[in-house]
């Protein structure tokens, strides 16, 4: 789930990373007098989970005189389709220099990677193009709590020790909070000392409950409600509704619909060993949708039990007609329940999903 | 055989779950007919002196070792204690550790994974089926009545995708050396490059294919690492757009985890990709 900037930086924070000081306001609440506590000269920020927010007129510059239009101003806008809710009021820096450092898993090494920039900024991904070089990259062992200092040397190069020092603490951050991303960018240098201009945090979902983070965000309603189940669910705009069990199942169905120009409604993974209910709740959350002419169950029981399945779609008992493919465990057994109830079941998934798209034509 | 053959011990953890116990039963099930040695222990801290489906339950995979030969784990734990089990496997000294279990927390299974591998120890997974040689041995969930035995080899990142496609490949003829299901995990232990290895050390595999999707670029690392003949199939075409990692991700990503480009990148390396799971047969014949 990912985090908005003031929800970062209060994390980043707390972990010694120095952030600028700043008030949080929304839509109802009255301007505080935030020039007394951070001076006349401040930067509003949209707080939106939106790319190039800056480019979309997503942050703008204020003093004492202009702060509250500019403020009311953004929190009736919409920052790329995506209205502003809330704005964080900060003090603006009088930066010397701007560094750029993100943090990551490199998925095929199986280990953190380390990226930092000596400039940082807006242009970091056309600087990524352009001159890669630029970017340096370092790569952590997990078993590490730090990142060694020979590392740091080699990724921060020059760069002042208290950037090294803010970099540590955001592999801290990163190691800490089950992050897939954790990236500063600008980490600029001030008189002052070293401070994290913008900030941004996206947390494993597969974490968020020992994270202390009860409800997923990035969700839409019906995605929440598949996720309390343990579905992996996704809305599309055709007419077949489609559950299968397995990622890569589910979406091999999809791309069978495509080859046989069918168009898949949504999509459904129930997941690794399913029982009756929550196969019940799959059939009727797809179902569900206006759209969905026919629904398509694509089934290799392993962990999955095929009997589970077939009581789970007769215990559904939606409209439309149910379309099931099944094999592995516990399939003669499934088989049997669902004939005995009228289903029709084909025997390869190429039959199963051309008589889907048959049946929507 | 890759990672081990009927006389294999193994070892199950998470035995007095509802998972756990379903499948020592299938595994054993599957040992006894074709006359390997299947699961010898199960392992659920605090249930040590309980039986499941007849093997005996220890507190710890130290216990379980002391009064068993066993070289590999199966584990049904649950997702929030499921790496810590892995490391005490490892630390054991099996060699093999197989993780069933789905959600666990990306930085667990890094660690978990690390650490396995300073103890030399092997880890599938996690998220995944776990492996099947057909007629010598079977660990994790795969239904085995779909495989039957031959000389090629399957990896994949899909679990019910590998059923597929073995299930294609047997009603077309076509048997099986070993099937790996390595997971769909961001992170995972043995990668297709670490499987198509020991499959090009192996005298009863011929050719291989290789069933990919979406995200990384793990296939075409392992497509690069060996000169074993492929054939491979990537699924999520049509996926919507992942949710992007932010900058990091596209950039060392750089933007081409999607399955479009990945299949393209597959054919300009020369590996023939099959457009539906049921081409694969046919692709594989030509090979062979």
């Amino acid at each position: 789930m990912k985090l908005l900037e003031y929800e970062a930086k209060q994390i980043f924070s707390e972990e010694g990373i120095r952030v600028p000081r700043g008030v949080l306001v929304g839509r109802d609440d009255s301007l505080p007098p935030v020039t007394d506590t951070i001076g006349d000269s401040v930067v509003v920020k949209a707080q939106v989970d939106v790319g190039g927010r800056g480019k979309a007129g997503g942050v703008l510059m204020a003093d004492a005189g202009t702060l509250g239009e500019t403020a009311r101003n953004l929190l009736s806008a919409e920052i790329k389709g995506v209205p502003v809710l809330k704005v964080l009021i900060e003090e603006r820096l009088p930066i010397e220099h701007e560094y750029y450092v993100s943090i990551t898993i490199d998925r095929s090494k199986k280990e953190t990677v380390i990226l930092f920039a000596d400039t940082g900024g807006v242009d970091i991904e056309e600087t990524a193009r352009t001159n890669p070089d630029a970017i340096r990259s370092v790569g952590i062992c997990p078993l590490l709590p730090d990142i060694p200092g020979f590392l740091q040397r080699e990724l921060c190069g020059s760069a002042p020790a208290e950037v090294r020092d803010a970099v540590n603490r955001l592999y801290h951050v990163f190691c800490a909070k089950d992050a897939l991303l954790a990236e500063i960018n600008p980490l600029v240098t001030t008189p002052q000392g070293v401070y994290a201009a913008d900030a941004k945090l996206i947390i494993d979902d597969n974490s968020l409950a020992r994270q202390g983070i009860t409800v997923n965000r990035d969700l839409t309603e019906r995605e929440k409600e598949a996720e309390k189940h343990g579905f992996s669910y996704v809305e599309l705009d055709g007419t077949i509704g489609v559950i299968g069990n397995g990622a890569g199942l589910t979406m091999a169905t999809l791309d069978l619909i495509d080859h046989f120009r069918g168009r898949a409604a949504n999509f459904l993974d129930v997941g690794g060993g399913a029982d009756q209910e929550r196969v019940c709740h799959a059939v009727r959350l797809v179902a569900g949708m206006p759209a969905v002419e026919v629904v398509i169950v694509n089934l290799l029981g392993g962990i999955t039990r095929c009997d589970e399945v077939a009581r789970g779609i007769i215990a559904a008992d939606i409209p439309q007609p149910v379309i099931v493919r099944m094999a592995g465990t516990n399939e003669e057994e499934g088989k049997r329940l669902l004939a005995e109830r009228g289903y029709r079941m084909l025997g390869s998934m190429d039959e199963a999903v051309r008589a889907a798209v048959e049946a929507t034509e | 055989m890759i990672y081990g053959d009927k006389n294999t011990g193994v070892i199950v953890q998470g035995a007095t779950g509802r998972q756990g116990s379903f499948h020592i039963n299938l595994m054993n099930e599957y040992a006894r007919s074709v006359g390997g040695r299947g699961v010898v222990a199960g392992v659920t801290p605090g249930r040590g002196g309980q039986e499941v489906q007849g093997v005996p339950v220890y507190n710890t995979v130290k216990e379980a070792l002391a009064e068993h030969d066993a070289s590999a784990s199966v584990l049904f734990v649950p997702a929030r204690a499921a790496g810590d089990s892995i490391m005490e496997a490892a630390s054991a000294g099996l060699e093999l550790v197989v993780a069933i279990t789905e959600h666990i927390p990306v930085h667990d299974a890094m660690r978990a994974i690390a650490y396995a591998h300073y103890c030399g120890c092997a880890v599938i997974g996690p998220n995944c089926p776990g492996l099947l040689s057909p007629g010598e041995q079977k660990l994790g969930i795969m239904p085995a009545h779909l495989a039957s035995r031959g000389r090629v080899g399957v990896i994949s990142r899909s679990g019910t995708l590998t059923y597929e496609v073995v299930d294609e490949l047997t009603r077309a003829g076509i048997g099986q050396s070993t099937v790996v299901g390595i997971g769909g995990d961001p992170v995972i232990g043995q990668t297709f490059s670490d499987v198509l290895a020991r499959f090009e050390e192996d005298p009863e595999t011929d050719a291989v294919v290789v069933i990919g999707e979406v995200g990384g670029n793990l296939e075409e690392e392992g497509v690069r690492s060996t000169d074993l003949p492929l054939v491979a199939y990537i699924a999520g075409v049509t996926a919507p757009p992942n949710k992007r990692m932010g900058h990091a991700g596209a950039i060392i990503e750089g933007g081409e985890g999607d399955a479009g480009s990945k299949i393209r990148r597959l054919k300009d390396l020369g590996v023939p990709v099959a457009s539906r799971p049921s081409e694969i047969p046919e692709f594989v014949r030509e090979l062979l």
